[in-house]
């Protein structure tokens, strides 16, 4: 059954009004018809008590002497005033029927169960009713008219009939006026969902929502208006308190890391030498993860711009390929044949390279004690996907989705590993502007992250990047 | 000799590329106060300038476009160095010949000097 919590806020609004209007209207229709048939039958028994009085006064003679003829042929005469008439007697003080006429068509049976305090009866469409003869004050007996309302069958028929068509055309006009109406309601909330939905999987919150409005909707816009000022506020500090702190952090690095560098080419003694190496890997580490705070405070500031220029992907491949050989002696990093001897790209080189440092150092770091990561190239008509593949610890599954968030670094491992969890971030950036996408895939040892690029020359990203952010406000005209 | 003019307002930072520098066979002057660097320039004769952007008081880029406006200054190759690796984006508006941001990676920092100087140096002869 489908919960009513499910069904969206739209269909609720339409429901709920086209439930009331359906429930007050029946209702209305239901008293309605009661009421007229009522009131006609009303109007049936005070006419055919009018009648019987007449019999009564005119058979008051014949019943007084005795003139059962004369008394019969009143009878006989309604059949002229009224066709619909079925029994009519005329019963003496004591109970015993004086005169009587029956209808050709009388099939129907005889109303006879009449309490003595009640003037008539109805039983199905059959109408009887008592009229009792009174002269000088004595009852000398008493007319009973039974009549056949052929059309009370047809005047029921027409009044439910009346009713359907009214409660199906308002119905339909309830549905109709329920769906023009409930934008103004919806539509605002759907936005605000919307908007919230687009934030969420942007992390993008300068848009603020225009509402000029006074009730409940406008109250919550204004205060996720604000909500969101606030959130864009601390971010924005945030990456200012990043920007400044990895600049003020570069300075002293530089300097350590340049004595570093003199202290390694004036310095021939062991183990000093190589003391000094491992320093200098260390300085290069920190340089690394200054530099990812770095480009993640820009991506959140929108200060991320690529250098766009063509170039040979393969080619960029292999430097990477044996610039990261260089630095990790544990790792064989194999590169798989491909087709062809070149692929010239749009792309930014030196963010490009970035992605494939990372995701090669990822695979290094993630597969301790295993030797191998392989890097293999493919093509589909539209892009280039390249695979970077280690036979490390993996991924569980419920963290697929995680990976590529801000910080998230990997939870049930139980080897210690660096960093800050920004890399596949950035990466996942850099390749969201480039148009391309970053993915993994599990498998049955290790894992294999895979990048698309688009092959052919994007126009858009030659745009400049004001172009592309940039605060937006929005109406609701807009969506 | 290589005579290379370096100008930034950290000291340490100063000291170290003058270090670095001196050892890998350059001739060094060192200026902290860029005020001063019309005169340097002139008494000096450097055949490459490395100019840090975020000096204390000026921008190293205004500086560039100084130099490189001047006539006899002007063929004096000019290297951009800072920490923001975003100003490397500016070096074709002041007309600077490259940029090295901060830290720097000692073989590639030694080639980009070393390239700019020959480069100017083959264009000069030419002339």
């Amino acid at each position: 059954m489908i919960s009513i919590r499910n069904i969206s806020i739209r269909n609720k609004l339409v429901l709920m009004q086209v439930f009331t209007s359906v429930l007050v209207l029946g209702i209305f229709l239901v008293a309605f018809i009661i009421t007229d048939i009522r009131s006609y039958k009303e109007r049936r028994v005070k006419s055919l008590t009018s009648l019987a009085h007449v019999v009564g006064l005119n058979s008051e003679s014949a019943l007084f002497f005795q003139f059962q003829d004369e008394a019969r042929e009143i009878l006989q005469d309604l059949k002229n005033v009224l066709p619909e008439i079925v029994y009519a007697d005329i019963v003496d003080a004591k109970g015993n029927t004086f005169a009587s006429y029956k209808s050709p068509r009388a099939d129907s049976f005889k109303l006879q169960r009449l309490t003595p305090d009640k003037l008539w009866v109805i039983e199905g469409n059959q109408l009887l009713v008592v009229d009792d003869m009174v002269k000088d004050g004595e009852r000398i007996g008493k007319v009973m008219l039974q009549i056949e309302m052929t059309e009370l069958t047809a005047v029921k028929k027409s009044k439910y009939s009346m009713g359907a068509i009214l409660l199906f055309a308002s119905t339909c006009f309830a549905f109709i006026i329920a769906f023009a109406v409930q934008p103004y309601i919806s539509k605002r909330l759907l936005y605000l969902v919307n908007i919230m939905k687009k934030e969420r999987t942007t992390g993008d919150y300068d848009v603020t929502i225009v509402d000029n409005g006074k009730d409940e909707i406008s109250t919550l816009v204004q205060a996720y208006n604000k909500l969101m000022l606030q959130i864009k506020e601390s971010q924005q500090r945030k990456d200012e308190f990043i920007g400044i702190a990895s600049h003020e952090l570069k300075t002293p690095l530089t300097s350590v890391k340049g004595y570093l560098d003199l202290l390694e080419t004036v310095e021939d003694k062991q183990p000093n030498k190589q003391f000094v190496r491992k320093a200098l890997e260390s300085t290069h580490k920190l340089e690394r993860l200054i530099k990812d705070l770095l480009d993640v405070s820009k991506i959140q500031s929108g200060q991320l711009s690529l250098n766009v220029s063509e170039f040979d992907i393969y080619e960029l491949i292999d430097e990477t390929i044996a610039s990261s050989q260089m630095v990790s002696a544990t790792h064989q990093i194999v590169r798989e044949e491909s087709s062809e001897a070149k692929q010239m790209i749009y792309a930014d080189r030196q963010k490009i390279e970035q992605v494939l440092i990372n995701l090669i150092s990822n695979a290094i770091k993630y597969s301790p004690s295993e030797n191998e990561v392989i890097i293999g190239t493919k093509k589909t008509d539209t892009e280039l996907i390249v695979r970077v593949r280690d036979f490390g610890i993996g991924i569980p599954q419920e963290e697929i989705q995680d990976i590529f968030e801000r910080f998230y670094r990997t939870k049930g491992s139980s080897v210690h590993i660096s960093g800050f969890g920004l890399g596949l971030y950035i990466c996942r950036d850099i390749l969201k502007r480039h148009d391309g996408k970053i993915w993994v895939e599990r498998e049955s040892q290790g894992t294999s992250f895979y990048f698309s690029l688009p092959l052919q020359t994007n126009a858009q990203l030659m745009m400049p990047e004001s172009v592309q952010e940039g605060g937006l406000a929005l109406k609701y005209d807009d969506v | 000799m290589n005579k290379v003019l370096i100008v930034d307002d950290d000291v340490d930072i100063l000291t170290l590329v003058k270090m670095t520098l001196t050892i890998h066979g350059f001739d060094v002057a060192v200026l902290s106060r860029w005020e001063n660097i019309d005169n340097t320039i002139v008494n000096f004769e450097p055949d490459l300038i490395l100019l840090d952007v975020s000096l204390a008081g000026a921008d190293g880029r205004e500086i560039c476009k100084r130099i490189k406006s001047k006539q006899d200054t002007q063929h004096i190759p000019v290297i951009l160095f800072s920490a923001n690796i975003e100003m490397e984006k500016s070096i074709g508006d002041c007309k600077a010949q490259a940029f090295i941001s901060k830290p720097y990676e000692l073989s590639n920092f030694l080639q980009t000097i070393r390239s700019h100087i020959t480069a100017t140096r083959g264009n000069h002869s030419d002339n």
